[in-house]
């Protein structure tokens, strides 16, 4: 009998050729918390999504053994029957029913007939409860009548209904407060003893050195170190996370940087569904006429919420000051926002980007309609002559301007959704994650663009989680964390490093000049 | 790409399909009623039947489209014939001010309507059930529950009166006469942008399709009387909202209100404003068909439009407009109530129980739908 719980050997995972995880090693003790490391697109989830089940036996090679025996898990409920619970970085409550029912949810206890036996349920709910230490809950009530923290342990009492013996935990803590964070922690521990095992998955490295016993990281889908917590630093980690060289696939074209165009100042955001939690943490910052300016971070760091607010569609509380050429200008919506100059391409494509029904045409005019009407009647034939230009120029590759964009690739579509909001001439861009899901070669365009408008004197921020495209495009990295302002570094010399340490720890290092 | 163009060619034979199935319909009914069912005077009435069911559904595709729905324009419809009825009849107002008041009001209400689907953020099926009752009730209130009879000769002849045969021969030939200047003055600008041009045999074909149809209208109504004049009303409208939904800036941002809210809101639409707008019109469509409902029996009855929301909905979804908004046509939506008001007098001449009636109704619904969702075209919606 081995001495693990669980162990992953040589796990490799294709899509369509391409190697997501190619040859990941995992194991982990009974009572032992693994931290699991690695860069965002690392392949982490998918890793999760393997030894979950989500991706069946079969569909990957490797070997899981469980126990010391095998494991072949076809479906998240195999996986789960097993012992192996995930807890997902989003919530998977439902937030209208009880705690009690949300912690045996597809997994009641009936009487006879179907029939819920809410008397063991709501005994059973307190009882996993008191064991996380939380005595204060009406296992009765609504789940949404308690805040995120509660909730997150609300998640875990589900796990431990389905006894769960190899506990997951993705980005616990990206929606909970320090002191919230704190009990989570805590609790991880407690559960350690009682002989569960954990992985614990986590940007925030101060979490994983406290709770974590070993550390695994992984980069491009390869099985980097593993090592015992108290022999690595979080420097270690990180330098295990980055080391890769960085491709020259940017077409960096020389520009000319002016006087300072636009300013944000002040910026914060308050969650939608936590009012009492900032997403961004007062955040101010200046950008120069033909100046590129990235935005790095981690994954919920705050920073799609951060340029959502200076655009004026963050849709919960924010407060923000706009200047523009030195006037201060009122955004509160994404038409004023324009009309001010600011255009915005946002993160979610499909969701924010296009209108997936209407011809390409008519997605790339959205925007700037009534630049081409007369008393509200559009001039057709004007708009399709911009329309077939604006096509030929960026080379988007669609058969007929007026063939609905959905049916388009992703590169294409983003370069239809670049135009809609280049088409308004803005004095100041803001690109969301402008290569998420875009193929090489339209990466490679979509970077050419930026250089040459900012070459126009364009001012352009870049929001972006893919360091090498941070590196390779920025004039300058902004570095944003916890919602806060971690970091302002030139783009001279610049590591990845550097920057993910400004964005994982608490306090800024590096020549920190925050505007 | 052939997937795509099959897909295109689908959402075109969509409507060719639609007007086969009419075809179908008035062929069965032709045969059923031993040659009644085509000819001169019962096609007259059909159209006027449909005028006011064609009328909602011009503001109701709309509704659709930019991803919303109104259950209140019966009511709505019942209410602002009644005020109709009131001020001529009651309050001795002329013809003209009272039409002119009630379509002001039917703005108003459409509006107001409006007002809390955006701002307030109440959904619009609870705030059409609301006002279905509460318009209701209104109309039940001032016209304390009675028939308002008889209206003035002038409205009534607004609803049961013909175009002049003359007029309408006139008219044809002058959209006609449009259709074929447009078409050349599109061709010659195109020509002067270097844009791809049509070939000429469709653009043909086109205008003398468009020309045979509106020779063959025109000259079948004229067999009976003439154009009645809510169908020339209709006519009228539905020219005005296509032009609205293909020719504006307005119509685009219906469109894309109901494709994406959010990506539509992210490139600077007022998005609120536009929905807005949307339901003040459907409060003018309301207008227009009680006044026309007053003006076809004469009197103003507070139970008008009672049930008149369905129709209009039904005749939009047969039409193809997509469930989901984003996509849909107004004449797809004419056609949609041409085959609901096709069944209805066809059923009607051959005397089929009501209740039997109101079942194949709801089966032909169904399967004007399902039919829509195999051919893929909402898939994407």
């Amino acid at each position: 009998m081995s001495e693990y719980l669980f162990e992953m050997r040589q796990i490799v995972k294709e899509f369509s050729g391409v190697r997501a995880l190619n040859g990941i090693d995992l194991a982990v003790r009974p009572g032992e918390c693994v931290g699991l490391c690695g860069e965002n697109g690392a392949g982490k989830s998918t890793l999760m999504k393997v030894l979950s089940g989500v991706y069946p036996y079969g569909t990957w090679e490797g070997e899981i053994l469980f126990d010391g025996k095998p494991l072949k898990a076809y479906s998240v409920r195999d996986s789960e029957e097993a012992g192996i619970v995930i807890i997902h970085q989003e919530l998977m409550l439902v937030p209208q029913l009880s705690v009690a029912e949300n912690i045996f949810l597809g997994n009641e206890i009936r009487k006879f007939g179907g029939v819920m036996d809410y008397d063991a349920m709501y005994a059973q709910a307190e009882a996993l409860l008191a064991r996380l230490k939380l005595k204060d809950v009406n296992v009765a009530a609504p789940v949404m009548n308690y805040g995120g923290g509660y909730q997150q342990l609300f998640e875990i009492a589900k796990a431990l209904a389905k006894n769960a013996r190899l506990l997951i935990l993705d980005e616990p803590s990206s929606s909970l407060t320090s002191a919230e964070t704190d009990t989570l922690l805590s609790i991880i521990e407690d559960l350690k003893r009682d002989g569960v095992a954990c992985v614990y998955i986590s940007h925030k490295l101060d979490e994983v050195a406290r709770v974590c016993d070993t550390v695994t990281v992984i980069r491009d889908g390869k099985h980097i170190v593993t090592k015992p917590m108290s022999e690595m630093t979080t420097h270690s980690i990180i330098t295990a996370m980055v080391g890769r060289d960085i491709e020259n696939l940017f077409p960096k074209v020389e520009h000319d940087i002016g006087e300072v165009i636009f300013e944000a100042r002040h910026v914060t955001c308050w969650d939608v569904a936590n009012p009492n939690r900032k997403r961004v943490d007062d955040i101010s910052f200046e950008v120069r006429r033909g100046e590129i300016v990235g935005i790095a971070g981690l994954v919920g760091a705050g920073r799609t919420e951060l340029v959502s607010a200076i655009f004026g569609a963050y849709p919960g509380r924010y407060e923000a000051e706009v200047v523009i050429e030195g006037k201060p200008v009122k955004v509160r919506s994404p038409e004023q926002a324009i009309k001010a100059g600011l255009s915005l391409v946002p993160e979610d494509r499909k969701r924010q980007g296009i209108v997936p029904l209407l011809g390409v045409g008519d997605n790339i005019t959205l925007a700037t309609l009534s630049h081409f009407a007369r008393a509200g009647q559009i001039d057709r034939q004007a708009e399709m002559q911009v329309v077939d230009a604006e096509i030929k120029r960026l080379r988007v590759k669609t058969a007929s301007p007026e063939l609905a964009i959905v049916g388009l690739s992703g590169g294409n579509q983003q370069k239809a959704v670049l135009t809609k909001m280049l088409l308004p001439e803005p004095k100041v861009l803001i690109l969301d994650e402008p290569t998420r899901g875009v193929d090489v070669g339209s990466k490679y365009d979509i970077y050419k663009l930026m250089f040459e408008l900012a070459a126009r004197g364009v001012a352009i921020i870049m929001v972006s989680s893919e360091m090498p495209e941070v590196l390779g495009v920025s004039d300058r990295v902004l570095v944003v964390g916890e919602g806060k302002l971690r970091g302002n570094f030139p783009n001279v010399g610049l590591t990845s490093e550097q920057v993910l340490a400004a964005a994982i720890s608490h306090a800024a290092e590096g020549p920190a000049h925050a505007a | 790409m052939q997937a795509q163009k099959v897909q295109q060619l689908f959402v075109r034979y969509k409507i060719l399909a639609l007007l086969i199935a009419v075809a179908l319909i008035w062929l069965f009914f032709h045969i059923k009623t031993d040659q009644a069912f085509v000819t001169p005077g019962n096609l007259s009435n059909l159209f006027r039947q449909m005028a006011i069911t064609g009328m909602l559904a011009c503001g109701m595709v709309f509704i659709i489209i930019a991803g919303e729905i109104d259950l209140s324009i019966g009511s709505q419809l019942g209410l602002l014939g009644g005020v109709v009825a009131i001020l001529t009849v009651n309050m001795g107002w002329g013809t003209w001010p009272s039409i002119a008041a009630v379509l002001a009001l039917g703005l108003v209400i459409g509006a107001l309507n409006g007002f809390v689907v955006t701002k307030m953020r109440v959904p619009s099926f609870i705030v059409g059930l609301g006002g279905m009752l509460a318009f209701r009730g209104l109309v039940l209130y001032l016209t304390g529950s009675s028939t308002i009879a008889p209206a003035p000769d002038d409205l009534i002849a607004l609803g049961q009166g013909f175009v002049p045969p003359v007029l309408s021969v006139w008219i044809g030939a002058f959209i006609f006469l449009a259709m074929v200047a447009l078409t050349v003055r599109r061709r010659m600008r195109r020509a002067s942008l270097g844009l791809q041009q049509a070939a000429t045999w469709i653009d043909v074909a086109r205008l003398v399709a468009i020309g045979a149809f509106i020779f063959g209208f025109v000259r079948v109504l004229n067999d009976a009387n003439g154009i009645p004049i809510p169908v020339m009303i209709l006519l009228a409208l539905l020219a005005v909202f296509t032009y609205v939904s293909t020719q504006t800036v307005f119509g685009r941002h219906i469109y894309a209100v109901g494709g994406n809210m959010e990506a539509t809101r992210l490139s600077g639409v007022n998005v609120a404003r536009v929905k807005l707008v949307v339901f003040a019109i459907m409060g003018l469509m309301c207008a227009f068909a009680g006044i026309i409902t007053v003006a076809r029996t004469g009197s103003g009855s507070p139970s008008a439009g009672t049930g008149a929301e369905l129709d209009a909905i039904s005749a939009c979804f047969i039409g193809g407009t997509s469930m989901r908004g984003g996509s849909g046509t107004v004449y797809g939506a004419l056609i949609g109530a041409l085959v609901m008001a096709s069944l209805d007098s066809g059923m009607q001449l051959m005397d089929v129980d009501n209740s039997w009636q109101l079942i194949i109704k709801g089966v032909i619904l169904v399967l004007a739908v399902w039919v829509d969702v195999l051919s893929g075209s909402n898939r994407n919606a």
